[in-house]
């Protein structure tokens, strides 16, 4: 079967390049100073200094009239610059894109809302900087401001609005947009819950009046209501495009817990680089699986590009969502030499808590030095890993079954129950 | 159906009509720019008229009084110095608005795609409306000395809405030039203001160039300042035995022509990819 829709969106082999620039310390002595100039004129190519980092990698699709495409992938999968782009808030290094219509891009609520212009001002400002003319707004404005539910607090400035309210109404006029193409990011997961329900409401009545729709969000479940299409992106590349189900399926297998030791000195640099996680081993297992009652232990490799004093680790649970599940710090980890490598051995105490499941475990390195907080380097995935029910602990329970999105992440140890008296 | 076409390095052609189809924006931006400023003061638009005022009240007492310098001409010389006030402050804001607009932007910028060269123009537009309240305020001023010692104004003082714009535009042409270095170094936010105030004094707003540089050999030098030009001939429109000042006049017309494509090219150039390095 030909498809006879026209193309609304043409994308060609497009590449993105950051040059990542290092914030190398500034010493305040003039001798420290000197040192890092003869430094840098020593070693002109050393890694403190500069780097390019491909955030998308050539990447090649088209969206046809009346599709909706959802992009689903990790953090630093390329998501929001790929939708930077198709906005045109920046430019490619590489390739082409054509869209054929009007488009809008909805990367955040309420672009531009100033806090001392009242409700009507600021629907009149935000429209227009989201390419709405007036006659269009004056069109509409009725039905903005019943969609946002401010009322009669319409000419209040919006400084006094509740977070909610300035929600509702940013998203009010965002959602009254009438593009060819809507390019939205994860703006849906805004306000309460009633609220979030109302959004998705108008998304799926602007999907079914047979708008183009590129949609990036981290929940699946709204990928799978709205989305007729999914593309998963990798590290800068699409790994999949296609069917809704086969998608989330390919993006939550394709976290792979078979892999124990990790090289990690390629990763998206974030913090100051002064030192970088550059190894990570999960010891004594031949997999990132671990049972209930276990502790997650494993070894850390740091290497220290610049003299550093008393970092600590962070270690972050992530969900199969990329929600943020909860974290461990450590004690500050001494003096670090430069060029040195150091080793640490890891013991995680997640025992009787952390629920089955498969979650990505984040490390950073981090500093807090009066009351200013630093942060030396991030890895977002470090480690895959997955947490399985034991079975000797529980023995009338052989196969507890453990359902994150109803029960949540936390499973505490049996409660301890006393019967206290019985009567008859 | 309009076409889109993103590339690198574009050669956007559809950058112009994209100014054409935005244009509401940069009265949007005026507007805001207007309400805000003036929301919760206690005289509103009276800010307007008392900053030149005040600037004009010291500076005659200087230059004048304590000074002693000449006036144009016998021309009063606060008349004199509040004919230099109004085409400088359009400058002096224009390059500021101008230099500033990646960074002082940047929140909206980041999020979401217009011409960028529509943020310092609104609000340019909007510092229009406090240079026409400062020229009514000339106005009243002339009124009172045609009372107290029969001043009257030259009839070219119909050009100066002309040369009002034109300081805007040399202005503006300047401050988006500065403002691809002001991405990268921030050093210029600093320095601007700095430099300004400073400008102030190399350029004839509180003093005559004729009563006071007439005959030095190195007055063709001073008047290769581009703001020169356009403060003698905003003068020169307001008094009337002023002569006109040739050499500072094509000097600046000659920055200007320089100055606004090179700035316009090099504005361009830096908002297709500023967000990467804010």
């Amino acid at each position: 079967m030909i498809d006879e829709r026209p193309v609304m969106i043409d994308i060609k082999d497009v590449k993105k390049k950051y040059v990542i620039r290092h914030n190398t310390e500034k010493p305040a002595s003039f001798s420290g100073r000197l040192k890092l100039v003869t430094r840098k004129v020593l070693h002109p190519s050393r890694r403190y200094d500069k780097e390019d980092f491909w955030a998308l990698k050539g990447i090649s699709f088209q969206v046809r009239q009346g599709e909706k495409v959802g992009i689903i992938g990790k953090n630093g999968a390329g998501k929001s610059t790929l939708l930077k782009i198709l906005s045109r808030i920046t430019e490619p290094t590489d390739g082409r894109i054509e869209l054929l219509g009007k488009v809008s891009a909805m990367l955040e609520v309420g672009t531009g809302f100033n806090g001392e212009l009242t409700g009507r001002e600021n629907i009149y400002l935000n429209g227009a900087i989201l390419g709405m003319t007036k006659a269009e707004i004056d069109s509409k404005f009725d039905d903005i401001v019943e969609f946002s539910e401010v009322g009669r607090f319409i000419d209040t400035p919006v400084k006094r609005y509740s977070s909610g309210m300035f929600v509702r109404l940013a998203f009010a006029v965002a959602s009254h947009l009438d593009p060819d193409i809507l390019i939205v990011d994860e703006v849906l997961s805004v306000g309460d819950t009633k609220f979030q329900r109302k959004c998705i409401t108008q998304m799926m009545n602007i999907a079914q009046s047979g708008k183009t729709i590129l949609y990036v969000s981290h929940q699946m479940q709204t990928i799978q209501q709205l989305c007729d299409r999914v593309i998963v992106l990798k590290a800068g590349e699409i790994i999949f495009d296609g069917d809704v189900q086969k998608g989330i399926e390919m993006y939550t297998d394709s976290i792979d817990t078979t892999e124990t030791k990790k090289n990690l000195s390629g990763h998206k640099p974030r913090g100051t680089q002064m030192a970088t996680v550059e190894n990570v081993e999960v010891l004594d297992k031949d997999s990132c699986v671990w049972l209930y009652n276990e502790s997650i232990h494993f070894k850390v490799t740091v290497k220290a590009h610049d003299d550093c004093e008393d970092l600590r680790f962070e270690f972050m649970f992530r969900d199969m969502t990329d929600k943020n599940l909860g974290k461990a710090e450590s004690a500050p980890l001494g003096v670090m030499k430069s060029g040195e490598t150091y080793e640490y051995d890891i013991v995680l105490n997640t025992q009787n808590v952390l629920a089955p499941d498969k979650y990505t475990l984040g490390i950073e390195l981090w500093k807090i030095k009066e009351n200013l907080y630093t942060v030396y380097d991030i890895v977002v995935d470090a480690l895959s890993i997955e947490i399985l029910s034991e079975d000797e602990s529980r023995p009338e329970i052989p196969e507890i079954f453990w359902e994150s999105n109803i029960f949540g992440n936390m499973m505490l140890p049996e409660a301890e129950v006393k019967l206290l008296s019985e009567k008859m | 159906m309009q076409k889109t076409i993103i590339e690198p390095n574009g050669r956007n052609f559809q950058y112009w009509k994209d100014i054409w189809r935005y244009r509401e924006l940069a009265f949007n931006f005026a507007k805001r720019d207007v309400t805000v400023r003036y929301k919760q003061t206690m005289i509103g638009f009276g800010w307007a008229v008392i900053s030149p005022v005040v600037n004009m009240i010291i500076m005659t007492f200087i230059f004048g009084n304590v000074a002693g310098l000449a006036s144009e001409g016998d021309v009063p010389y606060s008349i004199m110095v509040y004919s230099g006030i109004i085409p400088w402050t359009i400058l002096s804001k224009s390059i500021q608005n101008g230099a500033g607009t990646f960074i002082n932007n940047a929140a909206i910028m980041q999020k979401v795609y217009f011409p960028r060269i529509l943020s310092p123009l609104g609000s340019m537009l909007a510092f229009l409306i406090d240079a026409a309240i400062s020229f009514a305020v000339l106005l009243v001023l002339m009124l009172i000395f045609h009372f107290i010692n029969g001043f009257v104004p030259s009839l070219r003082i119909f050009i100066t809405p002309l040369i009002m714009v034109w300081a805007m535009l040399l202005g503006l042409a300047a401050g988006l030039f500065l403002s691809a270095f002001n991405v990268k170094w921030r050093d210029l936010n600093q320095a601007l203001p700095f430099l300004i105030s400073l400008g102030q004094y190399i350029s004839p707003v509180a003093y005559s160039v004729n009563e006071n540089f007439g005959d030095k050999w190195w007055l063709n030098l001073y008047c290769l300042n581009p703001a020169v030009g356009i403060l003698e001939t905003f003068k020169w429109c307001i008094i009337r035995s002023m002569k006109f000042n040739t050499f500072a006049f094509f000097a600046s017309i000659v920055w200007t022509l320089i100055l606004i494509p090179v700035g316009i090219k090099l504005f361009r150039k830096t908002e297709r990819t500023f967000v990467d390095i804010v």
